[in-house]
């Protein structure tokens, strides 16, 4: 070879290395300039990052942006969207309106889900008292929650601008209200891999016998690899899909299939040399590890009695508290991202399930009880420091009675809402026992320190170490990211 | 030195200078060119503040205009001919850092600014990126100008492909590998044809010692197997977005494996790729389109709808109306389109008026996110095909020809039919979840300007379970206006019915105001009747036996058939007009805008209608740059695990550069030109040439200098699709049910899986041989698709998917594992093994040639035959020890490497 030659051949090979085969890398590529340009080369410049590609591994842990205050992440979302001025947002005023006209300045220019024309007020349908030290108003809906009213914060002012279930809870998840982008596990997951290699990085679980309206899009990978989508794993049934032998397979019979299995591939590898082979080969072990940990990790039948009575599990049955108990287990042996969906929060007045009175009531009573025990008991294994909890819905509900189509529904309801409603979070480097962000006198709108979706996004990111403009992934022409173009971290209630 | 050049910016900046700097030494001065060295430095430096979102200082460098225009400062920035009178070359020397560009970034190299400089003084001409130039033949590389060393083993070859692969080859100082052996190659070629496995036939015809059939006689039987329809119709289902529900909150089922169904044929009679396309794009406005073509209208319908109670229909009509345009241009022409929706291109030239002015050519269908999702092209099968040609033959006889066709469109679409979602001022009436014009008594709701002139029919469909209610229909004021009609309507016990009023003809568009009122709708809150649609024609013709072909008429208006959503273009009077979307919000209208293709493009072919046809016209003309360079690069993606050019749905500036950009053109001029946008015969030539039929096999150098085997040294190794994986298990085991066409069918699935909101829909597993249907016919579940292909990388189809990612996780060890399918495959390989042969080495022999149709090695018999004898001693006692230890062993074989890979 001419030097010249050499020289292309060189040129060539470290261009190939740059690319890798597939386009995980592809902003290393072709969008280098840009990335060498910006102060931060996160996720293209360390060979680290190129060999647990080329190693096969997407899940191997990696650094985030700068040090995250916490490692895992529990989102409790309850699906259908619980109401604010039952729960959180106290509003006096709203009683003293109960039964009259909703004036016009509420309806002008404004669309709605379900009501039409001129529907009428609706006072809380809870007893509010305030709770704690910091004196949190929570209703009588949530008796137990009362007890870590001093651990949590509440984001009260929260807006979004999707009125339906499926758009509003991928708006949540995902950063758009249409189908096809990452969900926020997925984002995670791709950004920090997993730490124990032997779990799903991103664990998703339901109750509320459905899954959440938007399916199961709402833990999808989006443009991500496929490897980063949810995993959804069940209390009934095979814990993960497909991990449970044939019956007539025991464990040791499993262990020598793969052994011989990946005994032949070794010859495999030997004979085309390609490393997928070797990928392949690690992939098998470490389904069989998967094959022993899952399970064991999420038979919540193995904890003692007390833990179970604080949680109130069911044994048998996929409810809400064994799922939450799950969650903590799950975080424990370092799953990243665990996301729970709990359905039947629709309180509309169309049934007596689905009234903001009793029927809201019913649904508190199956998530109060486990979602305190939650903190409570991360809090005793000294995790809290290290986990963040998030509760709450896609969108808020109306102040006023929902009048479907113009008429009266049966039970005392509300419509769905965009312009305020209530999240907390607790955990790692969130303010304790505090409130951020004011409604007006009736619970409509923001008045004060008004938070968007995509800022509780940022802000959950910001917890686990990324800057969320720049965690990116080339798609479409164009860096997409998980807050689109929006998304503020909420610096106010960070400790 | 132009494949040089195109790589200088994408690789280390060290690496670059010294490539430069030799370049320098070694080359005369050639002139800048545009593309290739001047793009890439603007892209990389300059777009971000001065292109398509940001024009900082009034300056762009998008588009050439732009660029040599009058910036803030009322000076241009770039003077042509006189680098150094010119702005930007004093902005990229200044020392000031306020006035140095890149502002507060690294600065340019002194190499980088000297292009720049010399790219100036020569006239700072523009070029276009290499897409989106037109397709020209290249030069054949000659066979014997490549010296190499190695020159004697390799396999000769005179094809095209072999001479750009070796050209290139040379150049890095690779080279070829041997060929691949014959039974390596048959299984390679025949899962790549026809996404199934050789058939023993096959195998032995191949194999055979004495006179065995040739490669290209292989390749020739397994193009003209139906299994390659369903094959290349797999890869299609992904670009086309094809689901078997319709997506969103409800994702309830839809009606449209018809449209599978014709892409199978259409594979498997290799209709040429211009007509493909062009009937998927626009079958319906070819002249006199046959059903076939209006099938194949329903690539476009594969579009979400939205059923969720309270949403905005027309919200999701845009929406679907821009997925057109964006997956138009994605899988069919190889361009992300969707970020011009917004604003500008950021980086190639293409403008944000271009997008609207495209969607305008896909905003006048009639589909409106309706519940049934009209218009649909309704089946007559039998009978009721027979009927309908008999009306056919009355009405040709007895109508106008116009009437005549007016009347079999109605018959066979319901079209064209006022939705009622349509409707709007309302007074106790509404619309039923969002979804149907629903009365209450004394209700009244309109429909806004109608065409009624010499309309005096009116044909619609409703629903009540009232006895005693009257319609009345007035024009123009809902309480004075002139009453047309008033009629008393027929209890239809709450089922959907068709009926008729015939009234007063009137000129000219009006306003229709319909009301509702019953003595026994006591309850002022109760519904009265529902409406689904409107159908306002003229009466039916005269004739002999005029009853008998009107009650035909009726009889097919109501049958119960089988339906696929189709295009149907709005008639004249239904027109909408097109917007642009002020920063993509489509409650934001700017500017109205006419239907045209981006101004970066040759214009619509001479003659060619400005509609969607006239589109597909000017997809398929031979001048167009993108579409058949699009197709040769998925072709050779799905032969090769990778494209020429890597980002399949990205030809342009954003995306990887082609590694081969001749060869890439060439096919893609030889498809148009020799093959006349045959298919067959491209894949023909890319599976005959030497580069495709070598072996795998990576030496440590090679491996080590082209990890990604970008240059071909040795054919690729590739995970089978998600399909392919399903469909060789069964194959191989042999369960696979040959059965073609027909619904989709739901195999085994683990129980619990479909749970979806407001939704009875139900997983009811197939029975019989539909059990072992290839995964084409999975059922296709948006929100919740099969789970074990999802593990193996197929996605949701909720939108196109240009390329799947392929992934290599612990989860696919667990599905061919423990999934019921590969498990069944399993036992029923290892029972076809003890059939076949009697000791235990004879049957795993057996069993290892069923599947990898090549012979074991002694070192695979003996783990295998390992694992019997520890399976075999687990079992001990039990009946069917020997078959439980062999399904184990089958079961491994099905889990092999091998068995996964193309090898």
């Amino acid at each position: 070879m001419t030097n010249y030659e050499k020289l292309i051949h060189e040129a060539n090979i470290e261009q190939a290395r740059l690319k890798t085969r597939r386009h995980f890398l592809k902003d290393c590529g072709m969008g280098m300039g840009a990335m060498a340009l910006s102060s931060v080369l996160w996720g293209c410049d360390t060979g680290a990052n190129l060999n647990s590609f080329a190693s096969g591994n997407p899940m191997a842990p990696k650094a985030p942006h700068f040090p995250g205050r916490v490692k895992s992440v529990i989102y409790l979302h309850m699906a259908g969207a619980p109401s604010q001025l039952e729960l959180f947002d106290y509003k006096p005023e709203l009683q003293k309106l109960n039964g009259q006209d909703c004036p016009a300045s509420f309806l002008d220019g404004k669309r709605f889900a379900f009501i039409r024309g001129v529907p009428k007020m609706l006072g809380p349908q809870a007893n509010f008292k305030q709770r704690g030290q910091s004196g949190a108003w929570i209703s009588d809906f949530l008796p137990h929650l009362h007890s870590i009213a001093d651990d949590i914060t509440f984001v009260k002012a929260l807006e979004t601008d999707q009125f339906n279930h499926a758009p509003a809870q991928l708006l949540m998840h995902t950063g758009g209200a249409r189908l096809g982008r990452p969900s926020m596990g997925s984002w995670v997951t791709y950004g920090l891999g997993t730490e124990n290699q032997n779990l799903p990085g991103f664990v998703v679980l339901t109750s509320g016998g459905s899954t959440p309206d938007a399916g199961k899009s709402v833990w999808g990978s989006g443009f991500l690899p496929s490897v980063y989508q949810g995993i959804q794993c069940r209390s009934v049934g095979d814990p993960v899909l497909f991990i449970n032998n044939p019956d007539n397979v025991t464990r040791d019979l499993r262990k020598a299939s793969i052994d011989a299995i990946n005994k032949v591939n070794q010859e495999t590898h030997e004979e085309f040399n390609d490393p997928e082979t070797l990928t392949r080969i690690s992939q098998y072990e470490l389904a069989f590890r998967m094959q022993m940990s899952a399970p064991e990790v999420m038979n919540i039948d193995s904890e003692p009695q007390y833990i179970k009575d604080m949680y109130g599990v069911t044994p048998g049955k996929a409810s809400f508290a064994n799922n939450v108990l799950l969650a903590r287990k799950l975080v424990e042996n370092g799953v990243r991202f665990v996301q729970l969906y709990d359905w039947g929060w629709d309180t509309h007045g169309t049934g007596p399930d689905a009234s903001v009175g009793a029927g809201l009531q019913g649904k508190c009573r199956q998530v109060d009880r486990a979602t305190t025990a939650l903190i409570l008991d991360l809090k005793q294994r000294g995790l809290l420091d290290e986990t963040l909890v998030v509760w709450g819905g896609e969108f808020g509900r109306t102040p006023m009675l929902e009048n479907r189509e113009g008429k009266a529904n049966p039970y005392l309801g509300r419509d769905h809402h965009v312009e305020a409603f209530t999240i907390w979070m607790a955990g790692g480097g969130i303010k304790k026992g505090f409130s951020f962000g004011e409604t007006d006198e009736i619970g409509y709108a923001a008045v004060k320190d008004k938070a968007l979706t995509y800022d509780i996004q940022a802000t959950i990111l910001h917890q686990l170490g990324f800057d969320h403009e720049k965690l990116t992934y080339q798609f479409q022409g164009r860096p997409f990211r998980l807050t689109d173009v929006h998304g503020r971290v909420l610096k106010e209630i960070l400790s | 030195m132009k494949h040089l050049l195109n790589y200088r910016f994408l690789i280390l900046p060290a690496i670059a200078l010294v490539i430069g700097l030799a370049v320098w030494q070694m080359y005369p001065r050639k002139k800048v060119d545009f593309s290739t060295e001047v793009k890439p430095i603007l892209n990389q430096h300059c777009i971000t503040c001065h292109g398509g979102v940001k024009k900082n200082g009034g300056f762009s460098v998008l588009f050439r205009e732009e660029a040599l225009g009058e910036t803030k400062s009322g000076k241009p920035a770039i003077i042509p001919g006189h680098a150094d009178e010119s702005e930007l070359m004093r902005r990229l020397l200044a020392n000031d850092p306020e006035v140095k560009m890149p502002y507060k970034k690294k600065p340019l190299s002194d190499e980088e600014i000297d292009i720049l400089r010399r790219w100036i003084d020569e006239g700072a001409e523009w070029g276009e990126h290499w897409a989106y130039q037109p397709v020209e033949k290249p030069e054949l590389p000659a066979a014997k100008s490549f010296a190499s060393l190695k020159e004697s083993e390799e396999p000769a070859s005179e094809q095209p492909i072999d001479l750009f692969i070796r050209k290139k080859l040379s150049e890095v100082g690779l080279h070829p590998s041997v060929e691949a052996p014959k039974e390596i190659l048959l299984r390679r070629v025949s899962l790549d044809l026809t996404g199934l496995p050789p058939s023993d036939k096959l195998v032995g015809a191949f194999l055979a010692e004495e006179n065995p059939i040739t490669y290209e006689e292989v390749v020739d039987a397994l193009l003209a197997d139906p299994a390659y329809g369903e094959r290349w119709t797999a890869m299609w289902l992904d670009l086309a977005r094809y689901a078997d529900t319709k997506g969103y909150e409800r994702d309830p089922g839809r009606e449209i494996w018809h449209y599978r169904d014709w892409l199978i044929k259409a594979f498997n009679e290799d209709k040429p790729y211009d007509e493909f396309l062009t009937e998927q794009l626009a079958g319906d406005l070819l002249p006199n389109p046959t059903d076939d073509q209006l099938i194949a209208t329903a690539f476009h319908r594969n579009t979400m709808t939205n059923d969720e109670g309270g949403t905005d229909n027309e919200e999701f009509r845009v929406a679907a109306v821009l997925d057109r345009v964006n997956t138009t241009w994605e899988v069919l022409m190889g361009t992300t389109f969707a970020c011009v929706q917004c604003h500008s291109h950021p980086y190639d030239p293409i403008r944000h008026e271009d997008y609207y002015r495209f969607a305008a050519f896909f905003n006048n269908t009639r589909d409106e996110d309706t519940y049934d999702e009209y218009p649909l092209l309704r089946h007559f099968e039998t009978e009721d095909s027979t009927k309908l040609a008999s009306l056919k033959n009355w009405l040709e006889e007895n109508a106008e020809p116009a009437k005549s066709k007016e009347m079999v469109q109605f018959v066979k679409t319901w079209q064209p039919a006022i939705n009622s979602i349509t409707a709007d001022e309302f007074v106790d009436a509404e619309l039923a979840d969002t979804k149907w014009l629903v009365f209450r008594n004394h209700g009244v709701a309109r429909l806004p300007s109608v065409e009624l002139t010499s309309k005096n029919l009116l044909t619609y469909r409703y629903r009540t379970n009232i006895k005693d209610g009257t319609w009345t229909i007035r024009l123009d004021d809902r309480k004075n206006g002139t009453v047309i009609k008033e009629l008393k309507m027929k209890d239809t016990g709450g089922k959907w019915a068709i009926d008729t009023l015939s009234f007063a003809g009137v000129e000219g568009s009006h306003h229709v105001y319909l009301s509702y009122e019953s003595p026994s709708l006591t309850n002022p809150a109760a519904n009265g009747i529902f409406f689904d649609w409107f159908h306002f024609s003229s009466q039916f013709p005269e004739g002999e036996a005029a009853d008998e072909a009107q009650s035909t008429y009726w009889e097919l208006l109501n049958a119960k058939v089988e339906t696929t959503p189709i295009m149907v273009e709005n008639p004249p009077g239904m027109t909408r007009e097109t917007y642009v979307f002020e920063r993509g919000n489509w409650l934001v209208k700017g500017e109205k805008v006419e239907p045209g293709v981006p101004e970066v493009f040759p214009g619509l072919p001479e003659g060619a209608p400005a509609d969607r046809l006239g589109m597909a016209m000017w997809m398929t003309d031979p001048a167009n740059p993108l579409t058949a360079r699009t197709i040769i690069n998925r072709l050779w993606e799905q032969l090769y695990g990778q494209g020429l050019a890597e980002t399949l749905e990205d030809l342009g500036s954003q995306g990887i550069e082609p590694t081969h950009p001749e060869l890439l053109d060439y096919l893609a001029w030889q498809l148009v030109n020799d093959h006349d946008w045959s298919l067959k015969q491209t894949l023909k030539t890319m599976v005959m040439s030497a580069t495709y039929r070598q072996s795998s096999v990576a030496t440590d150098d090679v491996l080590e200098a082209d990890q990604f085997n970008q240059y071909y040294a040795r054919a690729p190794r590739t995970r089978l699709s998600a399909e392919q994986l399903r469909d060789q298990a069964l194959a191989v085991s042999g369960l696979l049910s040959s059965k073609m066409y027909g619904p989709s069918v739901m195999p085994y699935q683990p129980k619990g899986i479909w749970n979806s909101a407001y939704s009875n829909a139900e997983w009811k597993q197939s029975e019989g041989e539909d059990q072992y249907r290839r995964g084409v016919y999975t059922y296709w579940k948006r929100t919740s698709a099969y789970p074990a292909m999802l593990t193996f990388d197929a996605t949701a189809r909720e939108v196109c998917v240009a390329r799947r990612i392929p992934t290599n996780t612990p989860l696919q060890a667990l599905v061919l594992l423990n999934d019921s399918v590969y498990v069944e495959a399993a036992n029923h390989l290892a029972l076809n093994m003890r059939k076949a042969e009697t000791n235990t080495a004879d049957q795993i022999a057996w069993g290892y040639k069923a599947a990898m149709k090549k012979p074991i090695t002694p070192m695979k018999s003996e783990a295998l035959e390992n694992l019997y004898n520890e399976a075999f001693r687990g079992y001990e006692g039990k009946d069917s020890a020997e078959a439980q230890a062999m399904q184990l062993v089958a079961a491994a074989i099905l889990n092999l490497d091998e068995f996964v890979t193309r090898n």
